[in-house]
């Protein structure tokens, strides 16, 4: 058998260097733009389309706020105020939430396991350029005044072609179809990228908690994001004129509870495949500014797959409200008591590393702290929501609002800023600033609070949800006008942040390849990381390599005239056998737009489906024809032809 | 500087299993389909709860049918078809480990024809149900289901084209062979996955 052996020799940075800057060079200007693979080139794009979506959402969040800020107000109409709340809540989950965790991961998770490149480079492309297709079509929609008015979730029969006429809700079902290619690639990306391509050494019990965290979400989003598609394929085919099928329609023995139970199959485990990344970030960011190792790693990542794993029985629990039979009540009800469980054991871990470490109080670990606080109270709103009993009472009201904003924006937003205030420096070579960060979290933590602690009292008060405005009598106008103050308060935290971003890009204090003295791969890359990640790939000896090891081992004997990477095996992280990434492409990029423009195509006749297909697959003929040379099969002999045997010599011991 | 190096140099470059991450990636492709057939088994048994007769009685124009069972001629037919094609298709997956370029070539082309009859067959099976799909949600259900499996068809059956032409014009290397082999279990699955929904589509009704 062929083996990889330990020896001892001289590294030539340098010459390693001189030839890989060539090899993994992209091509320059708008042709390398457009057919860049580098995981590096397609997550920056990523993060910062999610950021944009994220403030376009954060815009009609503050209309909406404005529109509420007094009893009987007439800044949005009615109208105007449902398209808002629909595109804010789609834009927030479907555009912002779930791509910025899949975009931290597709920029991370190779670095943090020491490999080159993401297992398929194009699919990524792909991934990214079907997403962008997907927003844009949305807020289209939008700017044309017809956008989604349904609520994020479009329940039938109200989003049905009969209280819908009209392509709104079109507009919804194929951004999310949209949405969801890009999640599924991401997530085959990313499984495949942690199973194959790990450093050697880097057995399953020396994975960073983050990339665990990230294969779990990845996971869930295989068995969760197809449910929404074949819902809203199933409600797009209900609506489309000549194919007008039944499955919603109760008339015809449809069955709208049936959408329900489709949308919440998906639409519980999302919640999870936004949370569970960002407990991901905290796992990472505890451990540095504590400075100890994470205590308790096998309870963090086993409470991270049963999480993965209930979180897939508690979608009933969105439903208590309909005649769900009382058996399935009790059901979900304990299941969704039972989830508190792994998240508490997550929390208690969390702290005793704390508690027992040196923490040092940078902005990091200050968002991370902010969110402990935030999501333990979410958390318990949570469980409150749990009961069947109470869940009727607030059923649709600002308390529910209050609740999963706690959750959301306490759980995975705050450690997603603390994430990019930690991992900045990574991609930029630059520090953000110390002071803004601060200012950023201090006003972010109060607005915050202030925007949604009195929602939890006006839900109680028996404000409900989505109502564009309410009467002087209801009493509810001071409450609203404190939440609108809040929003103000949070646009202005993150103007803050954004300006630290603007500046300190530019003239930042340097910040060297660890400047947080971390222990995970990622900082033994320079800052920023090189094309090809690292020179000599690392081979790893602990969980925590950068503190454990003194001179981390390098890998040699991958060739680097050729996009290489080394696969190693799942379990105990063996080196197993040479990878070479393909060229970079254009036809990622040709094949999201066959892809989209069929879809949106789609809202308005059956033909785009059959012709869509049609030229997709012509495209993916050129994708798989085009640069699909096995170079390093090429070199080892006779042109494409397959030797005899694999060329490979036995190893002399 | 001396330092402790990994020596990789004398690793394959090419395997043609589960080491390879295409397997992988088909595999994670195959459990998106699985959860998607699941769900839309799971739709149509909902959906049975809201019917008295099952198949619903098909009354919108004369003369009326009471019992609208799909046929079994057609569509049994069709699954032995599809059943048996996994022959051909095993041989060609054993013929890619023994790099027989000939063996390979040849059975491709038998599976792909299995796969343009299956296709063929099945327009003729949704052209023997007695129901159109917007006539209720019992044919509406049955139509999507039959409509998704086509999709699996086309797609196993035009990838396996794809590949024989490249297998044809530049010969089998190795990770042609081994997409060869990865494409092999999709086909499987669109087999196996087939005689579940025949089961339940063409025998649960009865």
């Amino acid at each position: 058998m062929p083996a990889a052996f330990l020896k001892t020799a001289v590294l030539n940075e340098a010459a390693e260097r001189a030839t890989l800057e060539p090899t993994w060079e992209r091509p320059s200007g708008i042709v390398g733009w457009f057919t860049t693979t580098n995981h590096k080139d397609i997550a920056t794009r990523y993060i910062i389309t999610a950021f944009v979506f994220f403030g376009l959402a954060g815009i009609l969040a503050m209309c909406m706020r404005i529109q509420l800020a007094f009893p009987e107000n007439t800044f949005l109409t009615p109208d105007r105020y449902n398209q808002f709340f629909t595109v804010h809540g789609m834009t927030m989950m479907f555009l912002f939430a779930v791509p910025i965790m899949e975009a931290m991961a597709i920029y991370l998770v190779p670095l943090m396991i020491g490999t080159r490149n993401v297992a398929f480079p194009r699919m990524n492309a792909f991934g990214y350029y079907t997403y962008l297709f997907g927003g844009i079509l949305l807020y289209v929609g939008l700017f044309l005044n017809i956008g989604p008015d349904t609520g994020w979730f479009s329940y039938v029969p109200l989003a049905g072609p009969q209280y819908s006429p009209g392509k709104r809700v079109d507009f919804w079902s194929q951004m999310i179809t949209l949405t969801e290619i890009a999640a599924l690639v991401s997530a085959v990306e990313v499984i495949v990228t942690v199973f194959k391509q790990r450093a050697p050494g880097m057995s399953l019990n020396r994975i960073p908690i983050f990339v665990w965290a990230m294969v779990v979400a990845a996971f869930m989003t295989i068995f969760a994001m197809p449910a929404i598609m074949l819902g809203s394929g199933m409600l797009a085919m209900d609506r489309l004129t000549h194919v007008s099928t039944h499955f919603f329609n109760p008339a015809e023995g449809g069955d709208a509870l049936l959408y329900q139970h489709i949308f919440w199959f998906f639409g519980h485990p999302e919640v999870y495949i936004i949370f569970i990344p960002a407990t991901g970030f905290v796992s990472t960011i505890i451990p540095t500014f504590a400075r100890r190792k994470i205590f308790g790693y096998p309870v963090l990542v086993l409470a991270l797959i049963s999480i993965g794993f209930i979180g897939f029985g508690l979608w009933v629990h969105h439903m208590f409200a309909t005649p769900v039979p009382e058996l399935g009540q009790s059901f979900f009800t304990a299941a969704s008591m039972m989830i508190a469980v792994p998240s508490g054991i997550q929390i208690f871990c969390w702290l005793a590393t704390l508690l027992t470490g040196k923490p040092q109080i940078k902005t990091p670990l200050l968002f991370v702290l902010g969110f402990i606080a935030l999501f333990v109270f979410g958390g318990l709103t949570g469980v409150i929501l749990a009961s069947v009993s109470l869940d009727l009472q607030v059923h649709d009201t600002f308390f529910v609002v209050a609740h999963f904003h706690y959750v959301l924006i306490g759980g995975a937003v705050f450690p997603l800023f603390g994430a990019i205030y930690y991992w900045f420096p990574k991609w930029t070579g630059r520090m953000l600033s110390e002071g803004l960060g601060k200012l950023n979290f201090w006003l972010f933590f109060i607005g915050f609070n202030l925007t949604f602690f009195p929602m939890h009292v006006l839900g109680l008060k028996g404000m409900t949800r989505r109502v564009y405005t309410y009467t002087y009598d209801a009493g509810w106008g001071t409450m609203n006008l404190i939440a609108t103050i809040g929003a103000a308060v949070m646009g202005v935290s993150v103007l803050i942040f954004l300006y630290n971003v603007f500046i300190s890009r530019r003239s930042g204090t340097l910040a060297g390849d660890n400047p947080w003295n971390a222990s995970t791969l990622e900082w033994a890359a320079s800052s920023p990381p090189p094309n090809y990640n690292f020179t000599f790939p690392p081979a790893v000896q602990s969980r925590d390599p950068l503190w454990d090891e003194d001179s981390l081992i390098r890998v040699i004997g991958l060739k680097s005239n050729k996009r290489m990477a080394l696969l190693t095996t799942i379990m105990e992280g063996a080196p197993d056998h040479h990878y070479e990434f393909p060229e970079d492409s254009i036809w990622p990029l040709v094949l999201a737009l066959v892809v989209g423009g069929g879809f949106t195509w789609a809202i308005f006749s059956p033909w785009a489906i059959p012709v869509s297909a049609l030229v997709t697959f012509i495209v993916f003929c050129f994708w798989f024809w085009r640069g699909n040379e096995p170079k390093s099969l090429t070199s080892q002999g006779q042109k494409h032809r397959l030797q005899p045997k694999l060329a490979v010599k036995p190893k002399a011991a | 500087m001396t330092k402790t190096v990994l020596d990789v140099s004398e690793l394959p470059h090419a395997v043609l299993d589960h080491r390879s991450p295409v397997w992988w990636g088909n595999l994670l492709l195959l459990c998106i389909e699985t959860a998607m057939f699941a769900l839309v088994i799971g739709a149509l048994f909902y959906i049975r709860q809201n019917f008295t007769e099952w198949p619903p009685p098909k009354v919108d124009e004369l003369p009326v049918v009471y019992n609208p069972v799909p046929f079994l001629n057609i569509s049994t037919l069709n699954l032995v078809l599809i059943l048996a094609s996994c022959v051909p298709m095993a041989w060609v997956d054993r013929a890619c480990l023994k790099r027989q370029e000939f063996s390979v070539t040849l059975g491709m082309i038998v599976v792909i024809l299995c796969g343009a009859a299956a296709i063929a067959l099945r327009f003729m099976e949704f052209g023997s149900l007695i129901f159109k799909w917007n006539a209720n949600a019992y044919a509406s259900t049955v139509w999507f289901i039959l409509g998704l499996h086509l999709l699996h068809l086309f797609t196993g059956t035009l990838e396996l084209g794809l590949l024989l032409s490249w297998l044809m014009i530049k010969g089998l290397d190795v990770k042609h062979a081994r997409d060869i082999r990865v494409t092999a279990i999709y086909w499987y699955w669109i087999a196996g996955i087939w005689l579940l929904l025949y089961v339940i589509i063409y025998w649960t009704p009865r």
